[in-house]
């Protein structure tokens, strides 16, 4: 179970999954099968569908099966989460050595990543287009505003006697930036790096949803459009799926990462 | 004409003031000045918020004196470096790099192969007493043990210069009797004649009577007490017992403020 939690997997997150696939089949014979198709169904679809569909083809879509769709979406996600992640990461830790330019950056920063998606949406699609990049951005934007805040708190948490012990060894700037401030802020920089994909999968869809050409979230706009029930559910939960599973392998990856952790000691500094 | 070997630290008119938010000033150092000769152990004793740290910190470079000049063997410091080690009263112990890679850290920054800074590495953790952990991440590791991975890497690195600032207040008794012994036993280096410099801040006299050479007794920022501490070394019970370790220990409690009585009025008449 310990080492199941040091990689971020809880075994009751799957007893979760398990009562509410029960719950789903207890509420099959009251609901509608237009609004609820049973779980039987939206597995067969989407097997079935997994890499070929006919009716996605006859839609006009790109991608002709689920797997194309998420494959799409999933080079997204992992582009704008790692370049927006780099701009986050590097900037929250640059602003958090200098209170002037954190006074200067953090308003402007803070309150971009306040625009909901909707509103951002139609301006990057302006000047964008209806391309991968537009969705990258939007993505990435978002990505880089969570990252920027969780790279520099975790710089100013950062306990300060690590750096005067640095400074009295010797250690060059580049040093420090290498053997001090980059370790020394991975564990919380990490923990956002979690939230930020977590969130990236929502988001993407949404872009896709709202004026891309490909990907899941453009599926789904089109699979609603025809009242396809169960295509439609098996593509949320194809989704939902990739997600998770991207997450597993990065909290195991992350968890690697950071091992000398263990289950002790804290960085922070406690003033 | 016999020449006067230059002091291991010449601290020459050194005040330090800060400025509260409030706008109210505070003196935390008053034109100190003092010498210490290269080899001493010397111990500083005072009462919390006396000036101890702020004046391990101006030495090691990370504050920086309102006015007067420090040198550390003949040279102005001005910034950190490698020349005068500090043990901090926090864990300085960077807990992403296994013990080793701590230990050996001060040399890598200064560009020693790798081959030669892990030698040396493992050598001071022979010496500690810890080279049976040398793959190990500092959070496997007690207070003492990690204390002790501090105290290795200065002495690594090669500073002449020692600076610790109530190093082991957060050990135990017995933690900190061990403790003390390989501090010395680091320190006297076999006997040699080339010992390193060490300023030790402490407010326990036991610990300084056990450790210095002397003692410098500081209050509100200013040298009130300069005392020699006379027994032999390696000091035991016993010598902590001599009548005049004990004379040693009155006055420095009466400075503190926890001698009645004739040690109150030896403080007294060295304050005229």
């Amino acid at each position: 179970m310990k080492s199941f939690k040091r990689w971020g997997f809880d075994p009751f997150g799957l007893l979760g999954m398990v009562l509410l696939i029960g719950l789903w089949f207890a509420l099959v014979p009251l609901v509608p099968r237009s609004a609820l198709p049973t779980p039987w169904g939206v597995a067969t679809t989407a097997v079935q569908k997994f890499f070929y569909n006919k009716t996605f083809a006859f839609y006009g879509l790109a991608d002709v099966g689920y797997f194309s769709a998420l494959v799409y979406t999933v080079q997204n996600v992992l582009m704008a989460t790692i370049g927006g992640g780099i701009v986050g990461i590097l900037a929250g830790l640059v602003t958090a050595r200098s209170k002037l330019v954190r006074a200067v950056c953090d308003p402007i920063v803070l309150t971009l990543g306040t625009v909901p998606i909707l509103i951002a949406s139609p301006f990057l699609l302006l000047w964008l287009g209806t391309d991968r990049m537009s969705a990258v951005a939007m993505v990435g934007f978002y990505a880089a505003v969570t990252l920027y805040t969780y790279a520099q708190r975790a710089a100013i948490n950062l306990n300060p006697v690590y750096e005067s012990a640095a400074r009295t060894y010797g250690a060059s700037r580049g040093a420090m930036l290498r053997d001090l401030l980059l370790p020394g802020t991975l564990p919380e920089i990490l923990g956002g790096v979690r939230i930020a994909l977590a969130g990236a999968w929502g988001l993407e869809a949404i872009a896709e949803l709202l004026g891309a050409q490909r990907g899941i979230g453009k599926l789904i706009e089109s699979i609603t459009g025809a009242s396809d029930v169960e295509s439609l559910f098996a593509a949320l939960i194809l989704l939902g799926i990739t997600a998770v599973l991207f997450d597993v392998v990065v909290a195991f990856g992350f968890a690697r990462l950071t091992r000398w952790r263990g289950g002790r000691g804290s960085l922070t500094n406690p003033r | 004409m016999t020449k006067i070997p230059t002091p291991a630290l010449e601290f020459a008119d050194v005040s330090r003031h800060y400025l509260r938010r409030d706008g109210l000033g505070i003196r935390a150092l008053t034109d100190l000045t003092i010498n210490i000769a290269e080899g001493e152990f010397v111990c500083i004793v005072g009462p919390s918020g006396c000036g101890k740290s702020t004046l391990l910190q101006i030495c090691a470079g990370l504050d920086q004196p309102t006015s007067g000049v420090v040198k550390a063997q003949g040279a102005l410091v001005t910034a950190p470096g490698p020349d005068r080690g500090v043990v901090f009263q926090k864990d300085s112990v960077f807990p992403w790099m296994t013990v080793i890679n701590n230990v050996e850290y001060g040399l890598k920054c200064r560009g020693v192969p790798s081959t030669e800074r892990r030698r040396v590495a493992r050598l001071y953790l022979e010496r500690v007493g810890l080279a049976d952990v040398a793959g190990a991440w500092p959070n496997e590791l007690s207070g003492g043990m990690l204390k002790r991975v501090a105290i290795a890497s200065v002495f690594a690195n090669g500073s002449p210069v020692l600076l610790l600032d109530e190093p082991f207040g957060a050990l135990d008794y017995v933690t900190k009797h061990k403790i003390h012994d390989v501090l010395l036993d680091l320190w006297d280096d076999g006997g040699s004649t080339v010992r390193r410099t060490v300023l030790f801040v402490t407010h326990d006299v036991d610990e300084a009577l056990t450790l210095a050479d002397r003692i410098l007794v500081m209050r509100a920022g200013e040298i009130v007490d300069d005392l020699r501490v006379d027994s032999t070394r390696p000091r035991t019970e016993e010598n902590l017992s001599e009548p005049a370790v004990i004379a040693t220990k009155r006055r420095l409690l009466a400075h503190l403020g926890l001698a009645h009585g004739e040690a109150r009025m030896l403080v007294r008449e060295a304050g005229r």
